[in-house]
C-alpha cells in the first residue's frame, strides 16, 4: 500500500542511514515529503539536490574569469570549472555537462571533464522526480530519445537539456513525465503518446490546439 | 485584539448564548477549513488556505542563493518570511500596501516558528524565503498563513524535522474557544494564537494578550491539540490529493 | 538577483533557438503563432472587495480587486468621482520578484490597464461624486499571483472581470455602509489588452515568459469592442505595417476573450 509520508513521520525504528531521513534518538524520519512503496520503502517524492562526487549534471557558463568558469547549476552555489581541469573556450551562455569533482562543506561545486552542448533548450526539472525522467536502466529517458529522433541530457542537478530537433514534443512528455512522476504505468503511457505524434521533421505540426477552458 | 489595529472591544453582545457561538459553533469546534497546495506554478512550493472567510497565499522559494551576500551564514540557511495583507483584505476601508508595524511583528513570530523545523544546517550561505499574502481577512491570519506555510514549505522539498498546525485560541464571554472569529478577536476578553509541531506537540508559536489565570492557559492548550490534529488532518489530505489524482493537476488557484 | 541576472543570459541563447523554432511554424508550446493560452476568469471570488475576479492565462494568474473609500476628488474635476489603479508584483509569483515597492514594470502594467479603463469611460465617475469636497474613489488592484509571462492581458482581463463583478456601495451620511449596495458599476464597453511579442520576422500573440525572455519587440493593444483605447510598446521597433496587423488581431484576439466575461 503506498501512503504518503510527511516531514517528521517516523520511518524505522531501526538506526540506519537513508537519504532525505535524519535521526532523532534511535528512530529515522522522514525529512521531506515522500512515499512509502508498495515494498515499504521510502521514496522522496519532492526534495532539494545535494550534488555529490561523479554526478553528471548539467549547466550554463555564466562567468568567464582567467582562474575559471562559473556555471549557473540551478542551485543557490554556483559551479566552478577551474581553467585547469579544462583545455576548452567556453563563452557566456554556452550550456555544458559535467561531472562533479568534488563538494566543498558549504556545497560549491567543483566540475570536471565539462564538455559543450549544442544550442538547444534548458528547462529545470524537479530533483526528486529525476529517477522516473531516466527510467529503470534509462530505459525512458532512451525512448524519448530514440522516438522523437532528439537527444536529452538530464543533469541531476534538475537542468534536462534538449537538442534543437523536437523541443515542442519534448517538452510536453517532460511535463507530463513532471506531473504523472508518482503514478505507475507511465513508461507504457509514454511509449503510447510518442507513437501517436510521429512527426515529419520537415513539416509544419498542424498540432494539437489548446482550447479555452470556460469558467461554469 | 491581534488581528486588526483595534484596542480590545467592549461589546454589549453576548457572545456565546447556550453553548453556541455568533455562527453557531460550539467552543470547540473549528470554522470550514479548505487547503490546496501547488497553486503557484512559478513558486518552489506554494498552498492556498481558506478558513472561515479567511484567504491567505503562501508561496516558497529555496533554498537560493542568499541575498544580500553580507548576510549569508556559513551555519545554515537563512530563513526570511514576508507576511503582508493586501489593500482588500478587510471589509473596511481600502488599505495602504506596503509593511507597517503590525505585519512586520507577525512576519518575525512566523519566521521563527519555521526556524524551529526547517533542517537549515544542509543549505549553508543561502535563504529560504516564506512569502505570505493574505487576499481576505477574517480573524486568525497569521494562524492560516502559518498553516499554509507548513503545507508549501513540505511542497517544496525542504527538509523540515516536523510539520505545524496553528490555532487561535482565546478567552470569550468568559469560556475558552478555538478559533477566533473576527468578532471573537475584536471583542472578546482575551486571544492566544498558538503553534504546535505535529510529533511533539511543541509550542512553536505563542501569543497572547488579555487577561488569563494559568488554569485558562492550560485549558486552552488542551484545546489547542485537539484542534491542531483537526488542521494537520486537512494539511496531509491537500497534500496527499495531489498525488492520488490521476489527472494532470493544474497549478492553479481556485478561489 | 541571481534569477534576472540568468534571464539575460537566457535572452540571447533563447532567442536564437526560439527563431529557429519559429522558422519551422512552431512554438514551445505548440501553439499557432496568433493562438491563445488556456484562459478561465473568475468573477465575484472575495467578499471583502466591491468587486473582484481571478483571471488566469497560461501559466500566468492575477487576481484584481476594487473598493470603493470616501475621498476629496481632483482639483480639475470636482464634480466627479476617482480611479486608482495599482498593481503588486507579489515575490511569490517569480523567482525574479523582489519584496518591495512597485518597480517600473508594475507601475507600467498598471498605468497601461488604467489608460484603457479611464479611455473608455466604462466607469462613469460622474455617478461616484456625493456633494461638495466628497466623491467615491475606486481602487483596482492588480495582484500579480503567478508570472508565466504575459501578465498585462491576464490583470487586464481581471480587472475587467473585476469591474463587471463590482456594486457600488451605499452611501449615508457622507459615509460608505459596507455591504450594502445600491446598484452594479455596470462598466458600458468591456476592455481587453492584447500583447505581442516580435522575434526575428515572426509576431507572437498571448507571449508565454519563455518567449517573451527572447523577444525583440513588444507591444500591448487595447480594445474596446469598436475602438483602440491605449497603446503601449515597450522595447524594440516595429513598422507601420506590423502595427497596423497588431491592431487587427487584437480586436479579434480581444473578442475571444470577451466571450469569458
Amino acid at each position: 500500500m503506498r501512503k504518503i509520508v510527511l516531514p517528521g513521520e517516523k520511518i524505522s525504528d531501526e538506526k540506519r542511514f537513508i537519504p532525505y531521513t535524519f535521526l532523532e534518538g534511535n528512530s529515522v524520519y522522514a525529512a521531506v515529503l515522500g512515499m512509502l512503496d508498495e515494498e515499504g520503502r521510502y521514496v522522496p517524492l519532492e526534495s532539494v539536490y545535494r550534488p555529490a562526487a561523479e554526478d553528471v549534471v548539467v549547466g550554463i557558463i555564466t562567468d568567464s574569469r582567467h582562474s575559471g568558469y562559473d556555471i549557473d547549476l540551478n542551485m543557490p552555489y554556483p559551479g566552478f570549472l577551474s581553467s585547469r581541469e579544462t583545455r576548452a573556450d567556453f563563452n557566456v551562455g554556452d550550456f555544458v555537462m559535467g561531472v562533479v569533482r568534488v563538494v566543498d562543506e558549504v556545497g560549491n561545486v567543483d566540475l570536471s571533464d565539462v564538455r559543450r552542448l549544442p544550442k538547444g533548450e534548458i528547462i529545470s526539472f524537479p530533483s526528486a522526480k529525476i529517477p522516473r525522467l531516466i527510467g529503470k536502466k534509462s530505459s525512458m529517458i532512451n525512448m524519448i530519445k530514440e522516438k522523437t529522433g532528439s537527444d536529452v541530457v538530464v543533469g541531476k542537478n534538475g537542468y534536462v537539456w534538449i537538442s534543437e530537433n523536437d523541443i515542442p514534443l519534448v517538452l510536453r512528455v517532460i511535463n507530463t513525465i513532471m506531473q504523472k512522476a508518482h503514478m505507475s504505468g507511465l513508461t507504457d503511457e509514454i511509449s503510447k503518446f510518442l507513437d501517436e505524434h510521429k512527426i515529419d521533421k520537415n513539416s509544419v505540426r498542424i498540432g494539437n490546439s489548446i482550447e479555452f477552458t470556460i469558467q461554469k | 485584539m491581534f488581528e486588526g489595529e483595534h484596542m480590545a472591544g467592549t461589546t454589549d453582545k453576548q457572545l456565546i448564548i447556550d453553548g453556541k457561538r455568533t455562527d453557531g459553533r460550539t467552543i470547540d469546534e473549528i470554522r470550514p477549513l479548505r487547503i490546496e497546495v501547488g497553486v503557484i506554478s512559478s513558486a518552489d512550493g506554494s498552498a492556498l488556505v481558506e478558513w472561515g472567510g479567511n484567504k491567505v497565499l503562501c508561496g516558497v522559494y529555496g533554498p537560493r542563493e542568499c541575498i544580500p551576500k553580507h548576510e549569508a551564514s556559513p551555519y545554515g540557511a537563512l530563513i526570511k518570511c514576508r507576511y503582508s495583507m493586501s489593500p482588500f483584505a478587510s471589509l473596511s476601508e481600502h488599505g495602504r500596501s506596503g509593511p507597517n508595524r503590525r505585519s512586520l511583528e507577525i512576519s518575525k513570530v512566523i519566521r521563527e516558528v519555521f526556524e524551529n523545523l526547517i533542517i537549515a544546517e544542509n543549505f549553508p550561505k543561502t535563504q529560504i524565503n516564506i512569502f505570505i499574502d493574505v487576499l481576505q481577512a477574517d480573524g486568525g491570519t497569521r494562524v492560516a498563513s502559518i498553516t499554509a506555510a507548513s503545507a508549501a514549505l513540505a511542497s517544496a522539498g525542504i527538509p523540515m524535522r516536523d510539520v505545524v498546525s496553528a490555532i487561535a485560541t482565546g478567552k470569550v464571554d468568559g469560556q475558552m474557544v478555538v478559533d477566533l472569529g473576527k468578532d471573537e478577536d475584536n471583542f472578546g476578553q482575551s486571544d492566544m494564537p498558538i503553534a504546535l509541531s505535529h510529533r511533539k506537540k511543541d509550542i512553536l508559536l505563542l501569543q497572547m494578550d488579555g487577561l488569563l489565570t494559568k488554569e485558562e492557559i492550560l485549558k486552552a492548550l488542551d484545546m489547542a491539540e485537539k484542534s491542531c490534529e483537526k488542521v494537520h488532518e486537512v494539511q496531509v489530505a491537500a497534500v496527499r490529493k495531489i498525488y492520488e489524482s490521476a489527472a494532470l493537476s493544474e497549478q492553479k488557484i481556485s478561489l | 538577483m541571481a534569477d534576472t541576472f540568468k534571464e539575460m543570459i537566457m535572452h540571447g541563447i533563447r532567442r536564437d533557438v526560439l527563431l529557429n523554432l519559429l522558422k519551422k511554424g512552431l512554438r514551445f508550446d505548440n501553439r499557432k503563432f496568433d493562438e491563445l493560452r488556456p484562459a478561465e476568469l473568475k468573477k465575484g471570488v472575495l467578499d471583502t472587495a466591491e468587486g473582484s475576479a481571478l483571471a488566469r492565462l497560461g501559466r500566468s494568474q492575477v487576481l484584481a480587486a476594487v473598493k470603493f473609500d470616501i475621498s476629496v476628488p481632483y482639483p480639475d474635476k470636482p464634480n466627479e468621482g476617482t480611479i486608482v489603479t495599482g498593481a503588486e508584483f507579489l515575490p511569490t509569483a517569480s523567482p525574479t520578484f523582489e519584496p518591495g515597492p512597485p518597480d517600473e514594470n508594475a507601475i507600467e502594467l498598471a498605468r497601461v490597464i488604467d489608460r484603457g479603463i479611464r479611455s473608455a469611460e466604462i466607469v462613469d465617475t460622474k455617478s461616484l461624486f456625493i456633494e461638495e469636497g466628497k466623491a467615491l474613489s475606486c481602487y483596482i488592484d492588480l495582484y500579480i499571483l503567478d508570472h508565466g509571462g504575459n501578465l498585462i492581458d491576464t490583470a487586464g482581463l481581471a480587472a475587467m472581470g473585476a469591474l463587471m463583478d463590482t456594486k457600488v456601495p451605499k452611501v449615508e451620511n457622507g459615509k460608505i455602509v459596507r455591504n450594502e449596495h445600491i446598484r452594479s458599476l455596470n462598466p458600458k464597453s468591456k476592455v481587453i489588452a492584447s500583447s505581442f511579442a516580435k522575434t526575428g520576422d515572426y509576431w507572437l500573440v498571448d507571449p508565454s515568459l519563455e518567449e517573451e525572455v527572447a523577444a525583440d519587440t513588444s507591444i500591448t493593444i487595447t480594445t474596446t469592442e469598436t475602438h483602440v483605447c491605449s497603446m503601449q510598446k515597450r522595447h524594440g521597433s516595429l513598422t507601420k505595417s506590423d502595427l497596423m496587423d497588431c491592431i487587427d488581431l487584437a480586436f479579434k484576439k480581444g473578442d475571444e476573450l470577451r466571450r469569458l466575461l
